[in-house]
């Protein structure tokens, strides 16, 4: 019933799915982590490595329109699936309206819970574009930044949330 | 970019059945070499901790066919344990039914976790927090043990788990109690506390279900866990509820039953008492909640 090859394992590990819109195929260990596989794999670096426990949420995408912690999902678990990373938001010419909010409010100190932040927000408003203070706290309990104090990121959201998340006209 | 041999080397074995039955071989073929994996979660966790060690097998449940979903089978909510937190938190039907259910998953990790986390991952952990809602609401555990179909309670599954290889199958909640009354009025409460306000790993956890009528309270179900504390049913306070109205005698009765019958688990970040106090402190605050008009009156 079982083959337990190494043949068999290696047959598995071709991960095929779609990454910021482009298709991804990749030989990659079924258990290794989307975080390793974006950063290492595919050098989208915006993505970041932080507490690598699912707590912090620097490391957060996109998959199927859900936001998941990269550093607990693995390989083998977003097969076929399509996942956004803080690069696949913003077009050429243009941040993405989340982005530009975050920019203009002062959503932001050092930064590197920023991309993580701003793929929480925007995966928020995907699903609810009018979210109470208590959903924008339940969206974004998975969010950690050490310096704001978080006043920064909740002026940017509730203007983001004004202006409308979904369109161009934050600016 | 090629897959180093040493990574290859590392890494488990992914085996994806598609049947419960297929998945139950696996695991008796493999032995203790493979580990069920659902939403991973916790797993991923505990490698990086270094307090588990990466299997040789993972054996996904994430394409077993009839693992995921809610549903009906008569009066009775039936789950799968594939189902995300996620699901659980938004679904309309355990709104209605189980309203504890989806106050206690709804203070699990963040959204982003409760995205991958899976209902039955949390009931298997055994000292997950959604462990006292189920045993304060009867629910029972239906489990795949080699070919065999077993059903234990769920609270018999957190006192004493079989230390047999089970698959958990389906997680089912009862409809309204046997035997109750058509006037009678369902009462529930969830309540844990962290050293958060959210996001945060429980000290304590307590969850209250039960049914009051004209003559007083006709059921109740009382459990409290957190931490690592193994959920247990508070059966001294709701021997001394059942049947009675609350009032502040009746309460301070109670929350000294379940200060003497809760048995928490200490860490450095919390003493045994403080726990206690606590659980005592939630159970008592949250019946004079429900039953505040008679409580003032005592």
């Amino acid at each position: 019933m079982i083959d337990n090859t190494w043949t068999e394992r290696t047959a598995g590990a071709r991960l095929e799915c779609e990454v910021n819109g482009r298709p991804v195929s990749l030989d990659v260990a079924p258990s290794a982590r989307l975080l390793t596989v974006l950063r290492e794999e595919l050098g989208l670096t915006g993505t970041k490595r932080s507490c690598e426990i699912g707590r912090c949420g620097a490391c957060m995408v996109m998959v199927d329109g859900k936001p998941i912690n990269s550093c607990l999902t693995m390989a083998y678990q977003v097969s076929g699936s399509r996942i956004t990373t803080i690069e696949g938001l913003a077009s050429e010419a243009e941040l993405h309206p989340v982005q530009q909010c975050f920019l203009e409010e002062g959503g932001y100190q050092c930064g590197y819970c920023t991309p993580g932040m701003i793929v929480s927000v925007t995966a928020m408003l995907e699903h609810n574009p009018n979210p109470t203070m208590e959903e924008i706290e339940e969206a974004m309990s998975g969010n950690l930044c050490r310096c704001t104090g978080y006043g920064g990121i909740l002026r940017s959201i509730a203007r983001a949330i004004e202006t409308g998340g979904q369109s161009n006209d934050c600016r | 970019m090629a897959m180093s041999q040493e990574e290859l080397l590392r890494s488990p074995a992914v085996w994806q059945p598609r049947s419960p039955e297929e998945a139950a071989s696996m695991k008796t073929a493999f032995g203790p070499d493979a580990v069920y994996a659902a939403g991973s979660t916790l797993l991923r966790t505990q490698w990086e901790a270094g307090t588990a060690t990466m299997p040789r097998h993972l054996i996904d449940l994430g394409r077993v066919a009839g693992l995921k979903g809610i549903t009906e089978d008569g009066a009775e909510t039936v789950i799968g344990p594939m189902t995300t937190l996620t699901e659980c938190r938004t679904s309309e039907r355990l709104a209605e039914s189980a309203p504890i259910l989806v106050e206690a998953v709804k203070a699990i990790a963040g959204w982003s976790v409760r995205n991958l986390a899976t209902l039955g991952g949390n009931v298997v952990f055994r000292v997950g927090d959604s462990v006292p809602a189920l045993i304060a609401l009867n629910a029972s555990l239906e489990w795949l043990e080699g070919s065999r179909r077993v059903r234990t309670s769920a609270e018999e599954w957190a006192a004493a788990p079989s230390s047999a290889s089970r698959l958990l199958t389906s997680i089912r909640i009862p409809g309204g109690e046997a035997g109750a009354r058509a006037n009678a009025k369902r009462f529930c409460a969830y309540h844990k506390v962290g050293r958060r306000e959210a996001f945060t790993p429980s000290l304590v956890t307590i969850a209250i279900q039960g049914t009051r009528e004209e003559d007083g309270i006709s059921s109740i179900r009382i459990a409290a866990g957190g931490g690592q504390t193994t959920p247990v049913r508070m059966t001294r306070a709701e021997e001394l509820l059942l049947g009675g109205r609350p009032d502040a005698n009746l309460l301070q009765a109670v929350y000294e039953a379940v200060l003497e019958q809760y048995e928490p688990k200490t860490d450095p970040f919390a003493a045994d008492l403080y726990r206690k106090q606590t659980a005592a402190n939630l159970v008592a605050a949250a019946l004079w909640t429900q039953f505040r008009d008679s409580a003032s009156k005592g």
